[in-house]
């Protein structure tokens, strides 16, 4: 018994009893070392939408979002790894990770659009099996082009909301390498009279020049961004901050004389260290004489996969899972072909304002940067912050895997916004859309009044038997 | 039921297992942080509750148990140590009755077996469990597994060999006694746990309520994943407790000043009713075996209560 009196005791049933107050919130599931935290400012917006609410059983929630690395087309380490391959890598990761047992799974929905979409649709289902998810699992593929990634999470979130099942897999694969970009057949000939339709078919880098001449993005702008890009993807991925994220994937990989090498890809390959806007400057227009999209301010030819796992919150919360962010609104808009690039400007508030919030309200934005020129002036037109738009990089550093980008860049935004912790409630993905689109989503993180956290440990694998567990 | 406003801080009630309407109630000066404790034994009458005896120790009491053997034997928990054993009808100068100092720290529990009548356990801050026989002179058993404070120990309440521990080291165990060491022990929460109770129709089902907010159910046959999780109270959950006539149904008190009925076979529904009569921490909580539907609760804010589960606990 301590006998040194009772002020050494009180205190000491103080303690004990402070210890029963001790917050649970702000990031300390399992699994989440509290190392990861750093100190964000809270830099969003103070509207009447900011109100923290409590958390709706029924909300479609993100519970898993993974990719594998993005890797260079015709280059990287992915170029010789089949779209079945990268898709297996991410499946298996995502059903190892949640403990999720496959066969709960009502759909898989995956973003594709160079592939052969009927062979894509069978690659996605061979990736399935391939990954142990049984036969009883559906799958289909979409193609919104550049945000098929994103309408997959879209239809999957809806579906879930019709009720037409309960868990869905939603992601987006591309294999630029060995998919080129093609036109089978001719052209329609009643398009000679009709401006817009035939401005769907130009290639999308003389789109870009169009938008830097229409709204006056200069050269130097551009070089600036992509640089920028490059800079903040180079420190994310030394810091590890792309880590969470990526599935490595372990593939046969061909060198030019045509020997096979088996490698394990587990960084993306396209990120120049240490370019500067000044080194961009010295590269040739690509697209138009005297224009101004460079292959250096433009986004790379990639290759990469990505999944994401969406359920209902009460399932989540019933499976123990891990509520990484609540998928608020999706839009998806139409603008002018000829400047197809403007499509995020107009996406964005439209998705904004879908969930009832408004633009300043967004902490972090994945804005794809198919072209500087374009995510430029997206940011301009809608006055943001660049320091809320792609803090760990964009497309032009990371590549742009087109079926690929939309789940790429939901994955990234929510392992970011996990990171942040209370500094960031809503983040925003979006993207242009080739022939004259743009698509938003929003998605929210730890804005409820007062969040479950069941999410159970995992078990430490102690690699002994059964028992010996005491 | 009109409440009764000890002069210090709660901690815990007790229904009489022998007569309806009698209530223990444990209390310690400065919510139980330094000052003394005093024991309680209320009577529900027409005009609300109404103390029948009191006993002062120099501790502050964290919890309660009546004698299932003898009605009239009370043992209460101190924070020096003590484990004090009441006669309720000895004259006053006679009590307490027993005294047992073994433990080195605050006994934060102690709970008498239904079972087998003439034993009880305590759990203490130094991180022990100990069994105890009135008719023996010290504790039969120590039980030394837990690394931190021991909260909650219950027996089983179909075996009289069987009981279960909670603690802040985050894991509960189940004890054999005839075994030294628990058959299981069970990561049941990220946080500390601070109560756990037994299901009185299923002898393999549990609670545990811990700091994490969520009381959790449990099948012991089934460690590795818990049935089911009860969200709702906004800070930690002070007390579980099965209802003695509902395989289902439970009540808790938190830290949020609420105490909580439960209904665990609806997953999505699972939350009966909120009561938030208190206007402070509520850390006692109990059901009356013979009254069904009766619940008697306690808290910092110095009242005790005692009402139907259908009834409002203000109501006069």
């Amino acid at each position: 018994m301590q006998s040194s009196g009772f002020p050494a005791r009180a205190a000491g049933r103080q303690q004990v009893l402070l210890n029963h107050l001790r917050p649970t919130e702000g990031g300390m599931e399992p699994g989440m070392g509290r190392g990861l935290f750093q100190k964000n400012n809270c830099s969003a917006g103070d509207s009447a939408a900011y109100e923290r609410r409590g958390a709706a059983s029924d909300d479609i929630v993100v519970v898993s979002a993974l990719r594998t690395p993005i890797t260079k087309g015709k280059r990287g380490g992915l170029k010789d790894t089949l779209p079945d391959d990268m898709m297996e890598a991410v499946f298996r990761a995502t059903i190892q990770r949640t403990g999720v047992n496959p066969a709960d799974i009502g759909d898989i929905v995956m973003g594709s659009v160079l592939g052969d979409s009927s062979q894509r649709a069978i690659q996605v289902r061979i990736a399935g099996l391939l990954a142990g998810i049984p036969d009883n699992v559906p799958v289909h593929t979409v193609n919104r082009q550049c945000s098929s990634g994103l309408q997959a999470i879209a239809s999957v979130a809806a579906s879930i909301q019709a009720g037409y099942y309960d868990i869905g897999v939603a992601g987006g694969v591309e294999s630029m390498s060995t998919n080129p970009m093609a036109w089978d057949g001719g052209v329609n000939p009643k398009i000679a009279d009709n401006q817009e339709a035939q401005d769907c078919l130009l290639p999308m880098g003389m789109t870009s020049e169009n938008v830097a001449e229409r709204y006056g993005i200069t050269r130097q702008q551009q070089d600036e961004m992509a640089a920028r890009s490059h800079k903040r993807a180079g420190d994310a991925r030394a810091s590890g901050r792309f880590k969470d994220e990526i599935v490595p994937v372990k593939t046969v990989w061909k060198s030019k004389e045509g020997e096979e090498k088996e490698i394990v890809v587990s960084e993306d390959d396209g990120i120049r260290v240490g370019v500067t806007a000044q080194a961009l400057s010295g590269l040739k227009p690509v697209f138009k004489k005297g224009g101004t999209t460079t292959a250096g301010n433009s986004s790379q030819i990639s290759d990469g996969a990505s999944a994401v796992l969406l359920m209902k919150r009460s399932e989540a919360l019933k499976r123990g899972l891990p509520i990484l962010g609540i998928f608020r609104s999706f839009a998806a808009v139409g603008v002018d072909p000829a400047v197809m690039g403007i499509g995020p400007a107009v996406a964005i508030p439209a998705a904004v304002e879908k969930a009832g919030l408004s633009v300043d309200d967004i902490d972090v934005f994945e804005l794809n940067e198919a072209f500087a020129s374009q995510a430029t002036y997206c940011v301009e037109k809608l006055g943001l912050d660049p320091e809320r738009v792609n803090p760990n990089g964009g497309a032009i550093a990371l590549g742009h895997p087109l079926g690929c980008t939309g789940a790429r860049a939901t994955a990234t935004l929510l392992h970011e916004m996990r990171k942040r912790g209370k500094a960031a409630r809503f983040g925003v993905v979006s993207m242009c859309i080739g022939s004259g689109m743009g698509a938003a989503a929003v998605f929210e993180r730890g804005g409820e009044i007062d969040a479950f956290r069941n999410a159970a440990p995992t078990q430490a694998q102690g690699f002994l038997s059964h028992d010996a567990r005491v | 039921m009109a409440p009764f406003r000890t002069a210090f801080n709660g901690y815990a009630v007790k229904f009489s297992p022998f007569e309806e309407g009698r209530v223990a109630v444990a209390t310690a000066q400065n919510f139980g942080i330094i000052g003394n404790g005093r024991q309680y034994v209320l009577q529900m009458t027409p005009n609300g509750l109404v103390e029948v005896a009191e006993f002062d120790t120099k501790d502050g009491i964290y919890d309660c148990a009546w004698s299932e053997e003898n009605e009239n034997i009370l043992v209460s928990s101190c924070g020096d140590g003590s484990v004090k054993v009441w006669d309720v009808a000895a004259p006053p100068g006679a009590n307490p009755i027993r005294s047992m100092q073994e433990h080195t720290r605050e006994v934060y529990c102690v709970n008498w077996n239904v079972v087998r009548r003439n034993t009880f356990l305590t759990g203490s801050w130094d991180d022990t469990i100990k069994l105890w026989d009135l008719n023996s002179p010290a504790s039969l058993a120590t039980f030394k597994e837990h690394t931190y404070c021991v909260y909650a120990a219950t027996w089983n309440p179909a075996h009289a060999d069987v009981f279960m521990s909670a603690s802040g080291d985050c894991s509960v165990k189940i004890w054999d006694l005839r075994q030294a060491r628990p058959t299981l022990s069970m990561a049941a929460h990220a946080f500390e746990i601070l109560s756990a109770d037994w299901c009185k129709y299923n002898d393999c089902v549990i609670a545990t309520a811990s700091v994490d907010k969520s009381i959790k159910l449990w099948d012991v046959r089934a460690p590795d994943r818990e049935l089911t999780s009860l969200l709702g109270h906004t800070y930690a959950v002070r007390r579980v407790q099965f209802s003695p006539h509902s395989e289902n149904i439970l009540a808790s008190c938190s830290y949020d000043m609420t105490v909580r009925l439960w209904n665990a076979a609806a997953p999505e529904d699972a939350l009966l009713r909120v009561w938030d009569h208190h206007t402070e921490f509520v850390v006692g909580l109990d059901w009356s075996s013979l009254a069904e539907g009766t619940l008697a609760s306690c808290g910092w804010d110095e009242m005790a209560h005692v009402w139907n589960q259908n009834s409002d606990p203000r109501a006069q």
